[in-house]
C-alpha cells in the first residue's frame, strides 16, 4: 500500500481535466450511437410492429364483427321478407284452391242437372216409344183377335182405327 | 484517510491524459454497448423473458421522455437514454471499489451538461432562428442564466456522487477505528474475554432465534464477530480485522450508492429533457 501510495499520483478533488471532458465527450456518443442503434432502434421497431399488428387485428375483428352483424342483418331482413311472401303465396293459393272448388261444385252440379234433364228426357222418349210399341202390339194382337171372333164383318181398317181410338183414349185416362 | 480525486494513470508533458475516470467511463461505455447489443439482438414478434424487460424499459424511456418532452420529441429518446444509463452506470462502477466512479468527477458531469446546453442552444437557433436567439441575450441575465445552468447540473450530479462517497469511505474509516478499538480491548483482556463475548453473543443470536427479535440477532451477531477476530488475532491468523465494516456500510450504501445514484440520473436526464424540450416545442406551435 505504501508503495503503491507512493508511486501513485492523484487529481484534485474538484477540477476540470479536458482530456476527461474529451474523453467523456467521446464516449458518450459512442454509447449514444451504439445503444441507438442496436437496442433502441430494433427494440423500438419491434414495439411499434408488434402495436401495429395488435392494431390491425383489433381493426380487422372489429370490421368482421360489423360484416356479420351485417349480414346477420341482411339474413333477417330476407328471412322476414320470405315469410311475408310465403303468407302471400299461401294465402293467394288457398283463395285459388277455395275458387277452383266452388267452380269445380258449381260445375258438377250443373252436369249433374244436365245428365238428370237429359235422362229424364231419355226416360220420357223411351217410355213413349214402348208405349206407342205396347199400342201396336196391343192393335194387332186385338186385330187379329177380333178377326178370330168376327170373321170379317168389319174391314181390317176400320178395326185398326177403333182400337186405336180406344187405346188413345186408354193412354189418356193413364196420364 | 483523504479524500481525492481520480487516480492518475497515464500522464504525457505534464498533462493527466488517462485517469480512473477516463478508464472508469470507458468501462460503462463497454459495458452499456456490450449489454445493448445483445439485449437488441434476436428480437421477436413472441418476446421472451429477456425481450420483453428490454421493451419494458425501453418503452418505459419513451414514455418518459414522450411525457417530459411532448410526442414530437420522442426521437430524443435515444440520446436520453444513453445519458441515463451512462449517468448511472458511472455512479454505480464506483461500488466496484476497483474504480472509481466517473460521476463523481466534474470533468464528467460538466461534458455532459455542456452537451445539453449544446444541444439547448441548437435546437432554439434552428427552431427559432439565429436572429431570435441572439436576441435573448439583450437580457443579460439570459447569459448568467445560460452558464449557471450547466454549471448547477454538473455540480449537482457529482456533488451528490462525490458526496456519497466521501461519506461511504468515512464511515469505512470510523468503523475501522472503531472495530480497532473493541476488538484490541477484547483482545488485550486475553482468552477469557474473548470467551465471554463469544457466549454472550451465541446466547444474544440463540435468543434472537427464539425469540424473534431482530436486535437481539443484530448484537449477537457484533458480538460473536468480535469474538472471533479477537480469538484470529490472538491466534496471530491475521493482524487487525476490520469486522465493524462487515454489514453496518451495506445499508448505507444501498442509500449513497444505489438510490442516491439512480436520482442524480434521472434527475440530470430529466433536467436535459426540461431544457431541450423546451428548446424544441411542439410543431403546431410555430404555424
Amino acid at each position: 500500500m505504501l508503495v503503491l501510495a507512493e508511486v501513485t499520483q492523484f487529481e484534485s478533488l474538484v477540477g476540470v481535466n479536458p482530456w476527461t471532458a474529451l474523453f467523456t465527450f467521446c464516449n458518450m456518443i459512442i454509447t449514444f450511437l451504439l445503444l441507438k442503434k442496436f437496442l433502441f432502434k430494433p427494440v423500438k421497431k419491434m414495439i411499434d410492429a408488434r402495436q401495429k399488428e395488435i392494431d390491425d387485428m383489433y381493426r380487422d375483428a372489429e370490421a368482421s364483427r360489423q360484416e356479420a352483424a351485417r349480414l346477420q342483418a341482411d339474413y333477417e331482413e330476407h328471412l322476414s321478407s320470405a315469410r311475408a311472401e310465403r303468407d302471400e303465396i299461401l294465402a293467394d293459393a288457398v283463395s285459388r284452391a277455395r275458387k277452383r272448388e266452388q267452380e269445380i261444385i258449381a260445375d258438377a252440379k250443373n252436369d249433374a242437372a244436365a245428365i238428370r234433364t237429359k235422362a229424364e228426357a231419355d226416360i220420357a222418349q223411351e217410355k213413349k216409344k214402348a208405349l206407342n210399341e205396347v199400342k201396336n202390339e196391343i192393335s194387332s194382337i186385338s186385330i187379329s183377335i177380333a178377326q178370330e171372333v168376327v170373321e170379317r164383318e168389319i174391314t181390317a181398317s176400320d178395326h185398326e182405327r177403333l182400337v186405336s181410338e180406344f187405346i188413345g183414349k186408354l193412354g189418356e185416362a193413364n196420364d | 484517510m483523504e479524500v481525492n480525486g481520480p487516480k492518475i494513470y497515464l500522464r504525457i508533458n505534464g498533462m493527466n491524459v488517462i485517469t480512473q475516470t477516463t478508464v472508469a467511463s470507458f468501462v460503462v461505455m463497454v459495458l452499456l454497448c456490450t449489454a445493448g447489443y445483445f439485449l437488441g439482438r434476436n428480437l421477436k414478434k413472441r418476446p421472451g423473458r429477456m425481450q420483453v424487460l428490454t421493451e419494458k424499459g425501453v418503452a418505459m424511456l419513451y414514455n418518459l421522455v414522450e411525457d417530459t418532452m411532448g410526442k414530437h420529441n420522442a426521437y430524443w429518446t435515444p440520446y436520453i437514454g444513453a445519458l441515463f444509463l451512462s449517468s448511472i452506470g458511472g455512479s454505480l462502477i464506483g461500488m466496484t471499489g476497483i474504480l472509481r466512479s466517473a460521476t463523481s468527477d466534474v470533468s464528467t458531469t460538466i461534458t455532459w451538461a455542456l452537451m445539453t446546453s449544446f444541444l439547448v442552444w441548437g435546437c432554439t437557433i434552428k427552431n427559432s432562428g439565429l436572429k431570435n436567439f441572439l436576441k435573448g441575450y439583450i437580457n443579460p441575465l439570459n447569459i448568467v442564466s445560460d452558464i449557471a445552468q450547466p454549471v448547477s447540473m454538473a455540480f449537482r450530479h457529482f456533488g451528490n456522487i462525490m458526496g456519497g462517497g466521501v461519506l461511504m469511505s468515512i464511515l469505512y474509516t470510523g468503523l475501522a477505528g472503531l472495530s480497532s478499538l473493541v476488538v484490541g480491548a477484547v483482545r488485550s483482556n486475553g482468552w477469557v474475554v474473548t470467551g465471554v463475548t463469544a457466549l454472550a453473543g451465541a446466547a444474544l443470536l440463540f435468543l434472537g432465534f427464539k425469540k424473534r427479535k431482530m436486535m437481539f440477532k443484530i448484537f449477537g451477531a457484533v458480538f460473536a464477530g468480535i469474538a472471533a477476530a479477537a480469538a484470529l488475532e490472538l491466534l496471530g491468523v491475521f493482524g487487525e480485522i476490520p469486522i465493524l465494516e462487515v454489514g453496518i456500510p451495506a445499508v448505507l450504501s444501498l442509500y449513497f450508492d444505489i438510490f442516491s445514484g439512480g436520482i442524480q440520473a434521472l434527475v440530470f436526464s430529466l433536467l436535459t429533457m426540461v431544457y431541450v424540450g423546451m428548446a424544441c416545442p411542439p410543431p403546431t406551435s410555430q404555424k
